[in-house]
């Protein structure tokens, strides 16, 4: 679980949510642009960064619509080609925050769905961590995640490893053959 | 307002590379410090006088400012540690001093507490009486190829004195070598 000091999950909870909210709340007027008043008025939609929303949603303040990166048309270009979504540019926190956003809404597809899309980029990872080298940057370590690049990362250092400990000077001594005294057979 | 900025501090010093650090950013420090002040005299308007158990637009209100307040801390103390982490990581990787362009990244506090922890370690290593900070990597070899840089003269190395004299070539114990090769009157010899 990230720790209290964990920067990576500390800028995923800066995502912005669309949420509606249940109840006002004065004094508060900067979160909305569009409000006269210094306060936020009951059934205003506005954009939160997530960490406000999470509180708010448990305390039932707000409720939380689902984003775009778990709706219909991402579904659909998943169903077309995982491999070929790109996540590094467009929701670099995906899984983490798919995973922090599930219980909140009452989607119960979205953590099937979270599933279905890294089984299905993970073969392909796979593959070109392990052939990619260490100073070449394939295209397609763009297209990842934050969480997909850490471990893909993890199989190209340790792929390199491998690779110098097979040819490695293991530092032995080397022996001077020694031959068989051939008798040759002169009859 | 409501973290941005903070966040904004966290993001200088993610983009930064594994074991480095951007300068110290005092600026954007002090207004995230200023930023909550407004929001606790915000939270301070909205409480005063009024009950602490209805749960009206006022208590949504002050509520979100105390969460602002409290994200706002998580990220300053977020940057803190994380620049506290890479400072101990140079005394491990770089050593006892540090270059120039290190020194100037780092604010006054920052610097103290490079030399406590220096200190600290210091002081660790002389009740084991072990250098902790040779060997980092397990050497393959128990002895090195040195060449002298400086004149350093006779030195009684174990059971026999060797004549360091510039521009010699010795084969030596790498815990022998290792004092004068970091203070520089050493090099080891590659071939």
């Amino acid at each position: 679980m990230p720790g209290y000091y964990d920067i990576s999950d500390i800028l995923m909870e800066d995502e912005a949510v669309s949420v509606a909210f249940h109840v006002g709340a004065n004094g508060v007027g900067l979160l909305d642009p569009g409000t006269e008043t210094n306060s936020v008025e009951k059934g205003a939609k506005i954009d939160l960064p997530f960490w406000l929303a999470h509180e708010l949603c448990r305390r039932r303040a707000v409720s939380i619509t689902i984003p775009s990166c778990f709706g219909q048309k991402m579904k659909k270009d998943v169903q077309a080609d995982a491999a070929c979504v790109d996540l590094g540019t467009r929701y670099p926190y995906f899984y983490e925050f798919g995973c922090k956003l599930f219980p909140l809404v009452g989607d119960k597809s979205i953590g099937l769905f979270l599933r279905h899309t890294f089984a299905n980029r993970y073969k392909e990872m796979l593959s070109k961590s392990h052939t990619a080298s260490l100073n070449a940057i394939p295209k397609f370590v763009l297209r990842l995640s934050k969480e997909e690049y850490q471990l893909f990362e993890a199989a190209r250092s340790s792929m390199v490893e491998f690779k110098k400990w097979r040819v490695r000077d293991l530092g032995l001594m080397k022996t001077t053959i020694v031959g068989h005294k051939r008798k040759t057979d002169l009859h | 307002m409501y973290a941005r900025r903070a966040a904004q501090l966290l993001q200088e010093l993610s983009s930064c590379e594994e074991g480095q650090l951007p300068p110290y950013n005092g600026d954007k420090f002090d207004q995230v410090i200023r930023e909550c002040e407004e929001h606790s005299r915000q939270f301070q308007s909205l409480i005063r006088d009024k009950d602490i158990e209805t749960k009206n637009e006022d208590h949504y209100g002050s509520f979100i400012h105390h969460l602002s307040i409290i994200r706002n801390k998580r990220c300053l103390m977020a940057y803190m540690y994380k620049r506290a982490e890479v400072i101990q990581s140079y005394r491990w990787n770089v050593g006892r001093v540090l270059p120039r362009e290190i020194q100037d990244k780092l604010n006054f506090s920052e610097q103290e507490y490079f030399k406590d922890y220096c200190g600290v370690i210091d002081s660790y290593m002389k009740d084991l009486d072990l250098d902790l900070t040779v060997d980092m990597v397990p050497p393959k070899d128990p002895y090195i190829r040195v060449r002298v840089l400086s004149e350093i003269g006779e030195v009684s190395l174990g059971d026999h004195a060797v004549s360091l004299t510039k521009d010699s070539f010795h084969f030596l114990r790498r815990t022998d070598a290792e004092p004068f090769i970091s203070q520089g009157l050493m090099e080891e010899f590659v071939e």
